[in-house]
């Protein structure tokens, strides 16, 4: 028992040491060549930007000698930056003040590019629905709520969400789609809630419409087609206008127009654009445990964010241990089907382990979310159970099929000559070796699923991943969040092999 | 007790076992002997239908097993079976091994099953073992375990296939003196075994399987010491033979040398005893193509192991005469030389044919 606690100790600190060195990072150094002056200078470069978002758009367009590298989330985009994987990026201009304050690192390159107008995005022919939009944003507009938001989330840069008359109790809901980790002033997660100007304008909204909003965490690339396929009610997100996306949705009428912006390295900049205020104290030398300390503190402790953790860990448990147990008995009824005399019956067990295993568990999980219970409001945790089940039973199958067959047929034949029935053979003789023998795999099955779990962040399962891509949206830490996330995967899948190896030991024994 | 009757077993094309029918009688202990191939342990597992025969009927005190309407489970719990490869259960005790068929099968209490089971243990000399796993012991105790764990179950009849043929010699007695006592205690048993000199010494019946059936059915003293017919006798000597079938006076003399020779090199026939072979079918062939009556001829060499002794049988149709006496003043005779290399000859007339034997000096 000590060594174990010795050996836990050991990989923390190592860990830690790592992320702590890692996050004092030493940027790829740009000696000897110019410093940007203008957005030309990374005409020829590599420039980073959202996944399907405009900027996406304008950069291949306007920038055709560039390599343009496409990120699925805004921390992903700033840490390529910081890391010097990309010589820019492009993004709103009003989220960068947001996190030029918090990563001093980065600042603004020339003037804006271009602007577009954001709205909210609505079904195809949900009418009734954008309309009492359009009609809540011009009220709002007039009655001096629109302006003192604006002021609030733009201007103020506030944190913090009014207080407003919540419908929860109501029984019609308002499902929205939206991006948690898109960040400040629109939506972030802040003392373990939701805020941001999207967040309260959508709620003001529910209020208007006297409905229970409930909110559906997806990828922004996932946005529309959550959409279309009916999973939301409507997009939430800073969603720009544009043509494309206005054939597969319709837009209410624009509510903020956003100015996009291109930022890199503060150091790589001749002369800051728009921004530049704030301080650098980048170049304050901190100790070797202050700068772990200080990382602690930011990503866990401050505005609670723990809990997102814990709640996370909890997600990924449940999702691993259900799919599991479902996985192991349908796994059991595939390899009986599998191993039937009845070709049919035997084809049809080949035909799905065959199947499952040739397609990615990723896109299963998409294909039963977004295909198979398309029209039904379904629990992504109950999604995402279903295909990590179906994936771990094709491979459970296997694994059974292998332990029963290394079973001698003697040891069946000795069975039946004593006179048990088949049913009593299987279970009192077969059964039981079976079991020792596929452990040591199954085992290793298992572990696999509890860290393949980790991306059911695609159907808006907020998991232990997702929660640290929250939090690293907030704090815009490249490195402690996900070196802390490994740790906790790494426990999880160590504990679960003590918990098996023990569960050996006992049947071995027996 | 068990009543065979016009038993048949076919896999796929390949016939192992015709038409057999025989009757078996309580307290009888069976031996079954035979060549390998010749359906032995098919004709057991055909019994209590392990495998299960393709036509026919076992009756087993009266009732058709085969019936579709029979419990075969249940009639299998009053006839077990002990294996070559002891497939003891692999998971479990010694001891559970001996109580899992009574405690789940019978509903015997463990207090039950472990007492009886004690009692067994003791009865096959490895009271001591009862907490070992089976892949601890070795193959002689696995065996003598695997027989215990068979009469835990109070059977009416054993069924041993093979029990001693993947032991070391010096475990093959440990399990035969088990089966001995058993024999003792009016236990019915069909044994198949290789070993002879165990089957003649504790069977009361002998079945001595070939041509897919019972070929000779005896006592052990009829079997074994004076067998009506060729194949038994053969078998019980130990004999090999090689056989061919020569049609007419053109045939290929020096295939048929090959054929001979490779046989010999096989069985490892002494190397004089070989030569002299090779000159004797020589020989008395060329005497025999000097009448084409002679002709088609069978020729069969047997070997008998335990003798070492070498016999050159010809089968002649009638009508043809022996080549031993046409012989007469032609230039050059053979017969000498062919005399000097034989013990001695025999030559008679055997349903309907003319045999010639001659059986080979040795060296």
């Amino acid at each position: 028992m000590k060594q174990i606690t010795r050996s836990i100790f050991t990989v923390f600190l190592s860990l830690f040491v790592l992320a702590s060195c890692s996050g004092r990072h030493d940027v790829q150094s740009r000696q000897g060549k110019p410093l940007y002056a203008s957005v030309e200078d990374v005409a020829a470069g590599r420039i980073g930007v959202l996944l399907g978002s405009t900027h996406d758009q304008y950069a291949r367009k306007n920038f055709t000698r560039a390599t343009i590298l496409e990120y699925k989330s805004l921390p992903d985009l700033i840490m390529a930056v910081k890391t010097g994987k990309a010589d820019a990026g492009i993004y709103n201009s009003v989220q960068l003040p947001e996190l030029l304050h918090e990563q001093s690192e980065l600042g603004i390159l020339g003037k804006p590019l271009f602007s577009s107008s954001t709205a909210m995005g609505f079904k195809k022919g949900d009418k009734e629905l954008r309309m009492s939009f359009n009609k809540f944003l011009a009220e709002i507009r007039q009655n001096g709520v629109y302006d003192d938001m604006v002021r609030r989330w733009m201007k103020n840069r506030d944190t913090h969400m009014p207080d407003i008359r919540s419908n929860e109790k109501a029984k019609r809901t308002l499902v929205v789609g939206n991006v948690f980790d898109m960040g400040l002033p629109f939506t972030a997660v802040s003392d373990n809630r939701l805020v941001g100007f999207n967040v309260e304008l959508i709620d003001r909204f529910g209020v208007y419409l006297g409905k229970n909003v409930v909110y559906r965490n997806l990828e922004f690339g996932n946005l529309i087609a959550s959409l279309s396929t009916g999973k939301i009610d409507m997009i939430g997100s800073v969603l720009a206008i544009t043509p494309e996306r206005a054939k597969s949705i319709d837009f209410s009428d624009p509510y903020f127009d956003a100015d996009a912006c291109m930022f890199a390295l503060r150091k790589n900049i001749a002369v800051p654009g728009v921004d530049s205020g704030k301080t650098d104290n980048s170049d304050v030398p901190t100790s070797f445990f202050s700068g772990i300390v200080e990382s602690f503190r930011n990503n866990i402790i401050r505005e609670n964010r723990w809990k997102l953790i814990v709640e996370g860990l909890q997600v990924t448990i449940v999702i691993s241990f259900l799919s599991a147990l479902l996985g192991t008995f349908l796994g059991g009824f595939i390899c009986l089907l599998r191993m039937s005399k009845n070709m049919v019956l035997q084809s049809a067990g080949r035909t799905y382990i065959t199947i499952m295993r040739g397609i990615p568990v990723l896109v299963v999980l998409m294909l039963i979310f977004y295909v198979v219970f398309a029209s039904v409001n379904i629990d992504p945790v109950f999604v995402s159970v279903i295909a990590f089940g179906m994936n771990f039973a094709a491979y459970a199958a296997e694994i059974y099929r292998a332990g029963i067959e290394s079973i001698d047929r003697g040891q069946t034949e000795a069975g039946v000559a004593m006179g048990f029935t088949k049913v009593q053979i299987f279970l009192d003789i077969i059964l039981p070796q079976t079991v020792m023998r596929i452990l040591p795999v199954y085992k290793g099955e298992f572990i696999t699923l509890v860290k393949m779990t980790s991306i059911v962040g695609y159907i808006a399962v907020q998991d232990l991943t997702k929660a640290s891509d929250i939090i690293r949206s907030r704090t815009f830490d490249a490195f402690f969040p996900i070196i802390m996330v490994a740790v906790l995967y790494f426990l999880i899948s160590w504990t679960l092999m003590l918990l098996i190896d023990r569960l050996e030991v006992r049947s071995f024994q027996s | 007790m068990i009543k065979i009757e016009h038993l048949s077993k076919n896999f796929g094309s390949l016939s192992v076992l015709r038409d057999i029918s025989v009757e078996i009688k309580e307290g009888e202990v069976i031996s079954i002997i035979g060549p390998s191939g010749a359906g032995k342990s098919t004709f057991l597992r055909c019994i209590n239908l392990l495998d299960r025969p393709s036509s026919g009927s076992i009756l087993i005190k009266g009732i058709n097993i085969l019936d579709p309407k029979i419990d075969v489970a249940k009639v299998r719990q009053k006839m077990n079976m002990v294996f070559q490869a002891f497939n003891l259960f692999a998971h479990i005790s010694v001891l559970e091994n001996l109580t899992i068929a009574p405690m789940k099968l019978l509903g015997k209490s463990r207090e039950s099953a472990e007492k009886k089971a004690h009692e067994l243990l003791n009865l096959v000399g490895l009271s001591d073992k009862a907490g070992s796993y089976p892949d601890e012991l070795s193959g002689g105790q696995k065996q003598r375990v695997a027989i215990a764990r068979c009469l835990a179950m109070e059977p009416e009849v054993i069924l041993f296939d093979e029990p001693t043929s993947a032991l070391d010699p010096t475990m093959i007695n440990e399990v035969l003196s088990v089966i001995r006592r058993l024999a003792r205690q009016g236990l019915t048993m069909l044994i198949v075994t290789h070993e002879l000199d165990f089957a003649k010494d504790v069977s009361s019946r002998v079945f001595y399987l070939d041509e897919g059936g019972i070929y000779e059915d005896g006592t052990p003293r009829q079997i074994f010491e004076n067998p009506q017919k060729e194949k038994t006798k053969a078998f019980i000597k130990k004999q090999e033979s090689f056989y061919q079938h020569i049609v007419s006076s053109n045939y290929d003399l020096y295939a048929l040398i090959a054929e001979v020779d490779c046989f010999c090199s096989r069985l490892m026939v002494n190397v004089q005893s070989r030569k002299n072979l090779m000159v004797l079918i020589e020989e008395v062939l060329q005497l025999f193509r000097k009448s084409t009556l002679s002709f088609p001829l069978d020729m069969t060499v047997n070997y008998e192991e335990k003798t070492e002794m070498l016999e050159l049988l010809f089968e002649a149709p009638p009508g043809s005469v022996n080549p031993m006496l046409t012989e007469s003043g032609d230039n050059g005779s053979a017969l000498p030389a062919i005399e000097s290399r034989l013990q001695s000859q025999e030559y008679r007339q055997l349903g309907g044919r003319n045999r010639l034997s001659l059986y080979l000096k040795k060296p």
